[in-house]
């Protein structure tokens, strides 16, 4: 268990500056995951940490020891790949063995940790197998297996998840879980996945365009997001944004007035960006005594459980929700309630929260 | 009837197709590979008008010859060291024209390292000769550094010109390996580098256990088919050494051209041949199954 330090960390390729000095401070045995739109930086983060891009600039220390200049091996990190990257020509036990025999550990010793572990990630059958023979599920608990016997101060793992079917990848994602529970090691986490951002982190670190764009724990991501991106990217289906007029008594939204209570700092004309979850926008009579409006409802999605209501308001798709026993007809006009309480103000200029 | 006679002409369009190519390939192939077998078998062929059928005596003749059994062992001396060596050399290259330089200078040195390959054995032979010749370059540079006082004959002295001949038949028959080297290593995905580094290999290690064990494929089948080639190589022992001196280069494929062009003893010749065909065919056989395997 170490603490990483992360430090006005830069990245360049050649001229193209691809991370503009990132601030991360990670607590011994939490989880942090970096997630992001592709391109991000989130992975160059990862690499830098793990030693496999060089860093430009800014500072990585991992517990007390800066390891700008350290090779990868002297880290004390291990590290999951997106494909793997198991050794084809080892069995599975040699995959797993591998660092511990470069480190010239006593053969008993490495057998016992190997037999250890895989028998943690119930591997113990598949010992002698080789890779190609193995499932994609099976084949992702050993490049777990392999970082875990080497008991690292700190695990990378870069988008484990994303080669796995979806069912495979909620096991996974459960088992990942536990076993930080477990080990309770330091961890970085990459992925492009919120939902695997939001279930496993302990603090997510929101990136775009090589840039933090908020950094904290999930609940605080996704209950009190400070910019128009960070809201829009966490939640599924997505926040609605949309752009609204503030008047005297409340919001014009397209051609419907909402009555709530606006920020201080607003007076009526200005624009804003109004960010409503679906789950507040319901039904009228689903949510009675919330502002309403009548507005046309041209697709419902049945998921199951819920149902997603498409509708128009002005020129905006908007979403909302209801149970998925709720009977709703399409393209008719509906009344639904906004619980604006929970509705989220941003300037249209500078996409910041006003609080 | 009719319809038999249409399956009969679409069966048989493909055939017609491969007709020509077939034609071809019997009259250069086989007719000449029956007749090399049928010379071996018979005394004083293509000299003498009516030749006398003699059985298997070129065969009890040529096991008793120690000139066969001699260039018998230069020819696996030869092929051996000449596959050990482009195994080495183009290893290397390979791995060293794989490296992350700059593209521009990765792609001149890899046109250049291609650059012995596309020169014909006589080019080769004759530059090596003058490199190599007691008054050449070779002699005068090793001389300039003191390294030896004599120039020394390297084509020309016995004990050394088996290895000026394999010196010369690595560097002309490197590049083909290389290139096939070159391809595989591409082949190799970057994470398993990354992922032996963080496992905390260095680079002999990543060569082993990763390098290496992705290769197999390739260095079995490229050694296997350069075994094939080198073992009845004919040209570049000629033009070098031309088996000498004496006969201490000589190998199966000079013997056979002796026997038959220098000597006239075209059934003696024959017979070698026929010895080399064995081999070969030996070593094609075992090329094909590894490549069918492969697939």
């Amino acid at each position: 268990m170490s603490r990483i330090e992360i430090r006005n960390l830069v990245k360049m390729y050649g001229a193209h500056q691809a991370l503009h000095g990132i601030d991360i401070s990670i607590q011994p045995g939490e989880f942090c995951v970096l997630v992001g739109p592709s391109g991000c930086g989130k992975s160059t983060t990862l690499r830098m940490v793990a030693g496999l891009e060089t860093i430009s600039g800014g500072e990585i220390a991992i517990g007390e020891r800066v390891v700008n200049g350290l090779r990868p091996k002297e880290r004390g990190i291990a590290m999951v790949f997106q494909n793997y990257a198991l050794y084809p020509a080892k069995t599975v036990y040699n995959n797993m063995a591998f660092s511990l025999q470069l480190s010239r550990m006593p053969k008993p010793e490495i057998d016992r940790r190997v037999r250890e572990v895989a028998d943690i990630l119930e591997l113990t059958p598949l010992l002698e197998r080789k890779p190609g023979a193995l499932s994609g599920g099976q084949r992702q608990r050993v490049a777990m297996g392999r970082a875990i016997v080497r008991d690292p101060e700190v695990f990378l793992f870069d988008e484990p998840l994303s080669n796995l079917d979806a069912k495979l990848r909620g096991q996974m994602r459960a088992e990942i879980k536990r076993l930080h529970q477990r080990l309770q090691n330091t961890i970085i986490y990459v992925t492009h996945d919120q939902v695997e951002a939001m279930t496993l982190a302990d603090r997510i670190v929101i990136m775009r365009d090589g840039k933090i764009e908020q950094q904290g724990t999930p609940d605080a991501i996704f209950h009190d997001p400070d910019t128009v991106f960070v809201a829009g990217f966490m939640g599924s289906p997505p926040m609605n944004l949309v752009d609204c007029m503030v008047t005297p008594t409340g919001l014009k939204l397209g051609d419907s007035e909402i009555a709530c209570a606006t920020p201080d700092g607003l007076r009526a004309g200005a624009r804003v960006i109004c960010g409503i979850r679906p789950d507040d926008i319901r039904p009228a009579a689903d949510q009675p005594g919330r502002a309403t409006a009548t507005v046309p409802v041209d697709l419902i999605e049945q998921l199951g459980t819920e149902k997603l209501v498409h509708f128009r308001a002005g020129q905006h798709s908007m979403i909302g929700k209801t149970g998925g026993r709720v009977d709703l007809a399409e393209g008719a006009p509906h009344p639904l309630a906004f619980d604006m309480a929970h509705a989220y103000f941003f300037d249209p200029d500078t996409e910041r929260r006003i609080r | 009837m009719t319809t038999m006679l249409r399956q009969m002409t679409t069966r048989g369009t493909p055939y017609l197709f491969l007709l020509p190519g077939l034609v071809i390939l019997g009259a250069l192939l086989s007719v000449p590979l029956y007749k090399v077998v049928e010379y071996s078998l018979y005394d004083n062929v293509i000299v003498e008008r009516n030749p006398t059928f003699v059985g298997l005596a070129n065969y009890t003749n040529l096991m008793t010859d120690p000139g066969y059994w001699s260039a018998g062992f230069n020819t696996v001396v030869f092929t051996v060291g000449s596959v050990l060596g482009h195994m080495i050399v183009g290893i290397g290259l390979a791995l060293l024209v794989n490296a992350d330089i700059a593209p521009r200078a990765r792609t001149f040195f890899r046109s250049m390292l291609i650059l012995p390959w596309i020169f014909t054995a006589v080019v080769v032979a004759l530059n090596w000769q003058l490199l190599l010749n007691p008054f050449g370059l070779i002699n005068y540079m090793l001389q300039w550094m003191g390294l030896t006082s004599e120039p020394l004959d390297w084509l020309g002295d016995p004990d050394l010109a088996m290895w000026s001949l394999l010196l010369i038949s690595t560097w002309r028959g490197y590049p083909f390996i290389m290139v096939s080297f070159l391809s595989g290593l591409q082949t190799v995905p970057r994470e398993l580098y990354e992922a032996a580094e963080i496992d905390g290999a260095g680079f002999w290690h990543k060569f082993w256990h990763v390098t290496l064990p992705q290769l197999k494929p390739v260095i079995f089948g490229v050694a296997l088919l350069d075994l094939i080639w080198t073992f009845q190589l004919f040209p570049l022992v000629w033009l070098s050494t031309g088996g000498g001196p004496g006969r201490a280069t000589e190998v199966l494929s000079t013997l056979t051209f002796r026997l038959a062009f220098v000597d006239f003893q075209f059934s003696q010749a024959a017979t070698v041949a026929v010895s080399i065909l064995i081999i070969s065919a030996a070593f094609t056989l075992l090329y094909l199954r590894n490549e069918a395997r492969r697939l």
